[in-house]
C-alpha cells in the first residue's frame, strides 16, 4: 500500500463520513432536545435527494442553489411535521413516538414512489467538478471535496449557533431541563419546532448532497436510518460532536475495512459499536445518564 | 365462566377454520398465526419489562435459517429442526441481550436494532453458507407439512403453546419480578432481584419463541430469505403488538390478525400497502392509544 493509495482511501472515507455526519447530526439534535428517536430520519434524507432532483430538473449545474432550496424545503417540512404530528405525542410513552416516526417512514417511502416514481434517480456532479482532481498522482473525484467542505462548514455553523448565540444556548438548555426553560418564560414548543426543523433540514441537505455521486431509490431510507443510529450510538446520543466523531470513525473504518474484508467491512463498524458500548455505554462523547432507568 | 365459554368458542372456530376457508384465505390465516406467535414473543419482553426490542427479527430469522440450513445441508426432517431453531434463536438472544439489557430504554431499542442488523448483514453477504441475498429456496417440509391444513394446525399448536407459556410466566414469580424491575428498578434491586439476570432471561425466552415463529415461516414459504432478519420484520411484531394492545394477553395476536388480513386485502387492490399501513398507524397513535383491545373497554390481561 503506497502513500497515495492510503491517502485516497482516507479521503474517500472522509467523504462518506461527511454525508453520515449530515444525516446523523440532526437525529442526535432531535433526540437531545425532544427526546424522540426519529425512525423517519433516513426517509427525510432520501426525500432530500429526490427533492434536489426535482428542483434542478435533472440539471447537474443547478446543484448550488438546489442544495439551498432543498435545505429550506426540509426545514419547512420538518416544522410542519413537528407541529402536526409530533407535538401531540410528547407526553406519551416512547413506543408511541417510535411507532409514529415509523409510520412516517412508511408514508414518505410510498409518497416518494407516488410523486417521483420508483425508478432510481441519479444526477452527475456539476460540469466544473466533473473532472477528477489529481492527488499524489492518482485521480480523485473532485465532488468529494465539496461534500467534505459542506460537512465541515455545517459543523462549524452548528458550533457557532449552539455555543455563540442566545438561541443556541436555549437549545442546549432544552437538552438539560425543559421544564426549567419553560418556567423561565422561554417559548419551549417553538424551540422544539425549530430544533426538529433544523434536524430535518440537515438530513435533506445531506441526502441531496450525495445525489451527484450516488444513485438513489426510495429504499435507501431504511439503510440510512440504521447508519445514523450506529453513528449516534458510537458518538453519543444527543451530542453534536459525538455525531461528528462517530461519522468520522465509521466512514474511515468502512473505507479501510473494505481493503481487509471486502464482503464484511460492515462487521468492523459493528465491532466498533460493541466495543464502545462495553467501555462507554452512553457513547464516546455522550453524557452518562444521571439516573438509571 | 363466561370468559371460558368465549375461549372455547374461539378455540372451536380456530379448529374448524381450515375446513371453511378456501386455499388462499387459509394461507393468509397461517401467516397471521405465525405473526401472532412472533408478536406475542416480542410483546412478552415489551409488556413485562417495558423494554422495546427492535431486534427480534434476528431471532425470527435465526430460527428460520437454522431450520432451513439443517434441512438443506444435513437433510433433517422439518419437524426435528424445531428444537434446534428454538435453541439457536435463544442463544442469539442471549448474546445480543447480554450487551443490550444493561442499557437504558432508548439505547436498548437502538442496540437491539443495530445487533440484529449485524446478523442480517452477515446472512445477506455470506453466500457460501447462507446463500446470501438469494436465500435458501426449494425446501420440502415433507408431504404432511407441505399441506396447508397440517401446517395451519402446527402453527396453531405452537401459537397456543407460546401463548400459554407467556401467560404462565406472567403469573409466575418470574413475571412479578420482571414487573417489579420495570416499575421500580432501584427498589427491585434493594430487595435482592438482579435486574440484569431477570431481563436477560426474559429476553432469551422471548427470542426462543420468536425462533419458533421463524421455524414456521420456513414451511410456509418453503424458503428462508435475509428479509426475515431485516429490521422492518421486527417492526411488524411491534406494530402488531401495539395495534392490538400490548397490555392485553391476546392483544398481539389480535393485532397480527388485523395486520395480516388488512395487508392481504389492501395488497390485492394496490401496491401502496406501506402507505396505507403508515396512515393507519398515524391514526392509531394519534387517536387510539390503547390499541384495538382498548376499544373493548381496555381490560388488562387476566
Amino acid at each position: 500500500m503506497d502513500l497515495s493509495f492510503v491517502l485516497l482511501q482516507f479521503l474517500t472515507g472522509l467523504a462518506y463520513a461527511s454525508s453520515l455526519f449530515l444525516l446523523a447530526v440532526g437525529l442526535s439534535l432531535i433526540f437531545g432536545a425532544l427526546g424522540i428517536v426519529n425512525f423517519a430520519h433516513g426517509s427525510f434524507y432520501m426525500l432530500g435527494a429526490y427533492l434536489l432532483y426535482w428542483v434542478v430538473r435533472g440539471d447537474p449545474n443547478g446543484l448550488w442553489w438546489g442544495l439551498v432550496v432543498v435545505a429550506a424545503l426540509g426545514f419547512v417540512i420538518g416544522a410542519v411535521t413537528e407541529r402536526l404530528l409530533l407535538r401531540p405525542v410528547y407526553g406519551r410513552p416512547e413506543h408511541y413516538q417510535i411507532l409514529l416516526t415509523y409510520a412516517l417512514l412508511l408514508v414518505i417511502e410510498d409518497g416518494v414512489k407516488l410523486l417521483f416514481g420508483a425508478a432510481y434517480k441519479s444526477l452527475g456532479p456539476p460540469a466544473a467538478l466533473a473532472v477528477p482532481v489529481w492527488v499524489l498522482g492518482a485521480p480523485f473525484p473532485a465532488y468529494y471535496f465539496v461534500q467534505i467542505a459542506l460537512a465541515l462548514g455545517v459543523a462549524l455553523l452548528l458550533w457557532v449557533f449552539l455555543q455563540r448565540t442566545r438561541y443556541g444556548a436555549l437549545v442546549r438548555a432544552a437538552t438539560q431541563d425543559r421544564e426549567m426553560l419553560e418556567a423561565l418564560g422561554v417559548n419551549v414548543p417553538r424551540l422544539l419546532t425549530v430544533v426538529f426543523a433544523l434536524g430535518i433540514g440537515l438530513a435533506t441537505l445531506g441526502g441531496a448532497a450525495t445525489l451527484p455521486m450516488q444513485t438513489v431509490s426510495p429504499g435507501i431510507a431504511v439503510e440510512a436510518v440504521i447508519s445514523a443510529f450506529i453513528v449516534v450510538v458510537v458518538g453519543g446520543l444527543g451530542s453534536v460532536w459525538g455525531a461528528l466523531l462517530g461519522a468520522f470513525l465509521i466512514g474511515e473504518i468502512q473505507a479501510f475495512g473494505v481493503l481487509v474484508l471486502p464482503e464484511f467491512s460492515i462487521a468492523f463498524v459493528y465491532l466498533l459499536m460493541a466495543v464502545v458500548l462495553l467501555v462507554r455505554p452512553w457513547g464516546l462523547l455522550g453524557r452518562p445518564p444521571a439516573v438509571r432507568t | 365462566m363466561k370468559a371460558r365459554g368465549w375461549l372455547l368458542l374461539l378455540l372451536a372456530a380456530l379448529l374448524a377454520l381450515p375446513w371453511l376457508l378456501p386455499g388462499y384465505a387459509l394461507e393468509v390465516a397461517i401467516q397471521a398465526l405465525i405473526l401472532a406467535l412472533f408478536a406475542t414473543a416480542f410483546n412478552f419482553v415489551f409488556a413485562e419489562t417495558g423494554l422495546l426490542s427492535f431486534g427480534h427479527a434476528a431471532f425470527f430469522g435465526g430460527g428460520a435459517y437454522t431450520t432451513a440450513l439443517l434441512m438443506q445441508r444435513a437433510g433433517w426432517p422439518y419437524l426435528l429442526t424445531l428444537p434446534a431453531a428454538v435453541l439457536a434463536a435463544a442463544l442469539l438472544a442471549l448474546a445480543i441481550g447480554f450487551f443490550s439489557v444493561r442499557t437504558s430504554r432508548i439505547y436498548f431499542t437502538m442496540l437491539t436494532l443495530a445487533f440484529a442488523q449485524l446478523v442480517w448483514a452477515v446472512v445477506h453477504k455470506w453466500y457460501d453458507f447462507t446463500g446470501g441475498d438469494n436465500g435458501i429456496t426449494g425446501l420440502h417440509p415433507g408431504a404432511l407439512w407441505g399441506d396447508a391444513r397440517a401446517l395451519y394446525y402446527l402453527a396453531l399448536v405452537l401459537f397456543a403453546l407460546g401463548l400459554t407459556f407467556v401467560w404462565r410466566l406472567h403469573h409466575a414469580p418470574f413475571g412479578y419480578a420482571l414487573r417489579a424491575i420495570r416499575d421500580n428498578p432501584a427498589r427491585a434491586e434493594a430487595v435482592g432481584l438482579s435486574p440484569f439476570g431477570y431481563l436477560l432471561a426474559a429476553f432469551t425466552l422471548s427470542g426462543a419463541l420468536a425462533g419458533a415463529a421463524g421455524f414456521l415461516q420456513v414451511a410456509w414459504q418453503r424458503s428462508a430469505f435475509p428479509d426475515f432478519l431485516y429490521w422492518t420484520k421486527s417492526a411488524e411484531a411491534i406494530i402488531a403488538a401495539i395495534l392490538g394492545g400490548a397490555q392485553a394477553l391476546f392483544g398481539p395476536a389480535l393485532g397480527s390478525v388485523v395486520f395480516v388480513e388488512l395487508g392481504a386485502f389492501v395488497q390485492s387492490r394496490t401496491e401502496y400497502w406501506p402507505l396505507v399501513l403508515g396512515l393507519v398507524l398515524l391514526a392509531l397513535v394519534l387517536f387510539l392509544p390503547q390499541g384495538l383491545a382498548g376499544l373493548g373497554g381496555g381490560r388488562a390481561r387476566g
